[in-house]
């Protein structure tokens, strides 16, 4: 086979089949929309920090959403519903699982590409407009889509419930259904590659923790992404054609009686919850195998628990199709139902549990090496111990009653889904980093990274748990309006500050990340002395990912201090 | 060992995490102490007995977790004296202890939880007072049923300025009804059952002093009951994203005793003949 032809420009960095260039080329995209949302974020900070303080030289970059540059409440809903948008589908589905799904499947399963190359290109172009999509929608009449993340209807299926339901939430559908029409094409791509393409030796109990979750991962986004195309065409037709899909008699709006008829609101929490859980663990499950795979690899010890880390993978991945009624225990939904969701919640606790503590019993008789990468890995084990933690509290329905819907959520899932999924992607950034581009990363940045991030995060997040318990609610725009909510502004603008800081400790990554990849010392095939299969390729892999042919796997991934042996690894592919 | 990575070093990074999880730790734990809920003013105690059962035992799940993980980051770095690191990495035994251990923790918290749970979702007791709170953007009106303890009909072509709940008058029971807007007048001691719908939107009904939380849902008829159990004036919010107004949709609770429930209805209820 010859898988080192002449390439032009076009075809090797642009429309490129190489799973490789197309993972890379998820990462600019993720990094890009990442950094985005993360605007968004400081400016919703900057309004709780100092509420309706004008900021002048903001009435520039938004001429309306901060006029005379005191922020507008409609310009408030927009950012955090186009920031949690950005965060969970455009950072944090496309940089762990698109990005690095298709960067390292091959790699960790010894295949020269992924099953559908052609496929895998057109997943790749398929959500780069939808990502143009929703960046535009900014700049429409009306802003960007303000209906939350969630996009709950009649809010968002009424254009005159709010500004952002113009245009700007009909853009917010278009460009959730080019990401699902992305993400099921990958998902279908990592399913057929895993179960296909693996090398000879490669046994399922083979494979990398990675590689395990991206499985998982792909069933999930087949299963899930496609209740949620299905209601963003409902709710389109809503929209535009007159349909009653979500939408009941009696709504009145803007001094008139709209003309639906027959629709349930909560129908469409349904479908979107339907998909909206199994995202999180999209968002979670690499991690998880990330945090698996690095801490192995720096513990210089085997990972613990090999296969009820597998069985807890297949566990959470099934229970998260049972328990998206989490989300709607005061929605209006059956109580009887609602308890049922209690316990299949209850239930992911357990496998959560499981994986915790082999991450600490991997630790357990380490011989730690800490590199920007551990110390990530090790970051998350602590966050998703504390976000999981809290999901206790709103699990059970008759405590959610009064913590729904409060800071107490935002705070909880920052922790166990944004805070450990971008912990994750992290620690797999400085770890693979130098197979992506042939070259290391400066450890020095990636600690001043690491450090900032670690102590400013718990500073923003950890502080939102007393907010909720206080009861101050979320996607509020002044709490100040309250009087029991008043009192609280030193802590709002503690996070404020916090808030800032560790925006700015990701400039020290962005820095590094762009600048290593001219001027990094040049990376060695294996520069961890790790066992994984992936590091059986060159330095910087070529088409086709080996030059001669494909190693065979002999053992596991994680053999580590092996007793009797000469070195403290045995590499996954050395007989 | 003879190929060590040179990223190893680094004692300084095992005892700076040891430093930085305790201190987040104890950080955490010693500004938790100075929030907690708002006061409670409902019959909901069982809520935050619920609610502390739970905060004590995740509370010390998450100590002492965090100080395990903590301490076994540095006493585990690489380049103590002597440091080497184990094969070991199955135990039947302690992923047993684990699995089986969250199991048992969780029953009781579940089993606690929905008993909980049907208390609150019970019907209303006969004698609760029932008021009607229909959700708009950006305020919230209360339907008093009058005299007769019937509500009249509503119907949605009706909404207007002076109508905001649409009522039909031609309904007889409506005759004597009457609307608060963004404030509920309930007495101290007694059920108070809310029926709840939404004009637009979707909105919550929260009383955060009397762990109450309820959406509207356009369409339905939501329900919830409690008994207020200390006088006094409380914020009424919504707590579901209904516009650009929902911050600032706001209104007031105010529970009084028996005897001044009884004159203020005499003073502000319409007189019927
Ligand atoms: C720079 C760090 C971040 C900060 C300071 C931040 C801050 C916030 C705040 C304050 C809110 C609540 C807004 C409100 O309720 O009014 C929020 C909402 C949200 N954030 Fe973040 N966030 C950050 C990173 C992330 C990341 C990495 C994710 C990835 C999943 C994420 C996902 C979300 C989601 C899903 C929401 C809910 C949006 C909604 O209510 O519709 N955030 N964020
Ligand atoms: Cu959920
Ligand atoms: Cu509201």
């Amino acid at each position: 086979m010859d898988h080192h032809h002449e390439q032009s420009f076009v075809s090797k960095y642009i429309f490129s089949f190489d799973h490789k260039m197309i993972g890379k080329q998820y990462f600019t995209l993720a990094m890009t929309m990442g950094f985005i949302g993360g605007i968004l974020a400081v400016l919703i900070r900057l309004q709780l920090g100092f509420p309706s303080r004008p900021w002048p030289f903001l009435e520039n970059l938004f001429p309306t959403g901060m006029a005379s540059g005191i922020m507008t409440p409609e310009f408030y809903v927009s950012l955090f519903t186009m920031h949690g948008t950005i965060m969970v589908f455009f950072l944090l589905s496309l940089l762990p699982v698109s990005g690095f799904g298709n960067f390292l499947i091959p790699l960790q399963i010894g295949a020269r590409d992924m099953a559908f190359p052609f496929l895998n290109m057109l997943s790749f172009w398929t959500v780069v407009p939808g990502a143009i999509i929703v960046i535009i929608s900014f700049f429409v009449e009306g802003g960007a889509a303000a209906s939350g993340w969630t996009a709950y209807p009649p809010l968002s299926g009424i254009r005159s419930a709010i500004p952002g339901s113009g245009a700007g939430q009909t853009l917010w559908l278009v460009g959730m259904m080019f990401f699902v029409a992305s993400f099921t094409m990958g998902g279908l791509n990592f399913v057929v590659t895993i179960l296909n393409l693996r090398t000879k030796g490669l046994r399922l109990m083979r494979m990398p923790l990675t590689t395990w979750a991206q499985f998982v991962v792909g069933i999930l986004g087949l299963l899930s992404f496609p209740a949620l195309a299905a209601g963003a065409l409902l709710l389109m037709f809503d929209r535009s054609l007159g349909t009653s899909f979500f939408l009941p008699a009696g709504i009145f709006i803007g001094d008139t009686l709209m003309p639906h008829e027959g629709g349930s609101p909560l129908l469409w929490q349904h479908l979107f919850w339907f998909l909206g859980h199994p995202e999180v663990y999209i968002i979670m499950l690499p991690a998880m195998g990330f945090t698996s795979d690095i801490l192995a690899t720096f513990c210089r010890r085997p990972i613990f628990g090999y296969r009820s880390m597998v069985y807890a993978i297949m566990a959470i991945g099934t229970l998260s199709f049972l328990v998206w009624g989490h989300h709607m225990f005061v929605s209006g939904m059956s109580p009887f139902l609602g308890s049922l969701f209690v316990v299949t919640t209850l239930a992911i606790a357990i496998p959560s549990a499981v994986k915790a503590f082999n991450w600490l019993f991997t630790i357990v008789k380490a011989r730690i090496q800490f590199t920007s990468a551990s110390l990530f890995a090790l970051g998350v084990v602590s966050l998703f111990v504390t976000g999981g933690l809290t999901g206790i509290f709103l699990g059970t329905n008759a405590v959610d009653i009064q913590l729904h819907d409060t800071y107490f959520v935002v705070g909880h899932f920052h922790f166990i889904m944004a805070g450990a999924g971008l912990f994750g992607a992290f620690a797999a950034v400085y770890y693979w980093y130098p197979k992506m581009f042939g070259r290391m990363l400066s450890e020095r940045l990636g600690k001043i990274h690491f450090w900032i991030t670690f102590v400013a995060y718990y500073a923003v997040f950890f502080p939102m748990h007393y907010l909720g318990h206080s009861g101050m609610m979320r996607r509020i725009y002044d709490p100040n309006v309250y009087e029991y909510l008043a009192p609280l502004q030193p802590v709002n603008l503690f996070i404020t500050i916090a808030a800032f800081v560790l925006f700015i400790g990701q400039l020290f990554f962005l820095w590094n990340y762009f600048v290593s990849m001219r001027r990094g010392a040049p990376a060695e095939a294996n520069p961890w002395k790790s066992a994984g299969f992936e590091w059986s390729t060159p330095p910087k892999p070529g088409h086709g990912n080996w030059e001669g042919e494909i190693p065979e796997a002999h053992r596991w991934p994680y053999e580590y201090a092996a007793p009797g042996r000469k070195r403290d690894y045995t590499p996954q592919w050395e007989a | 060992m003879a190929d060590e990575p040179k990223a190893s070093r680094g004692n300084l990074q095992g005892i700076a995490m040891l430093v930085a999880i305790w201190a987040i730790v104890t950080l955490s734990v010693v500004f938790g102490l100075r929030h907690g809920l708002p006061e409670l003013a409902s019959d909901r105690g069982y809520l935050d007995t619920l609610y502390y059962v739970i905060l004590g035992i995740t509370g010390v799940a998450y100590i002492a977790f965090q100080i395990a993980l903590g301490y076994v980051i540095w006493r585990y770095r690489g380049d103590r004296p002597g440091a080497s690191s184990s094969h070991w990495h199955e135990s039947h035994r302690l992923e047993l202890t684990w699995t089986l251990g969250t199991a048992v923790i969780l029953v009781p918290i579940v089993l606690t939880g929905l008993s909980q749970w049907n208390r609150v979702r019970a019907a209303a007791p006969d004698d609760a007072i029932t008021v009607i709170a229909v959700g708009a953007q950006f305020q919230w009106d209360f339907q008093y049923p009058g005299a007769d303890g019937e509500f009249g009909r509503f119907d949605p072509a009706l909404y207007a300025i002076d109508n905001q709940i649409g009522l039909d008058e031609s309904d007889a029971a409506a005759t004597d009804d009457w609307v608060l807007t963004n404030q509920l007048v309930l007495p101290v001691g007694r059920p108070a059952r809310i029926l709840m719908r939404s004009k637009d939107v979707q909105h919550a009904f929260f009383l955060p002093n009397f762990r109450v939380k309820q959406d509207l849902v356009p369409g339905m008829t939501t329900e919830v009951w409690f008994t207020p159990t200390k006088t006094g004036s409380y914020e009424i919010a919504c707590a579901e994203l209904c516009g650009l107004g929902h911050y600032r949709m706001r209104a007031f609770l105010e529970v009084m005793d028996e005897a001044d429930y009884a004159n203020w209805l005499v003073e502000n209820a319409p007189a019927t003949e």
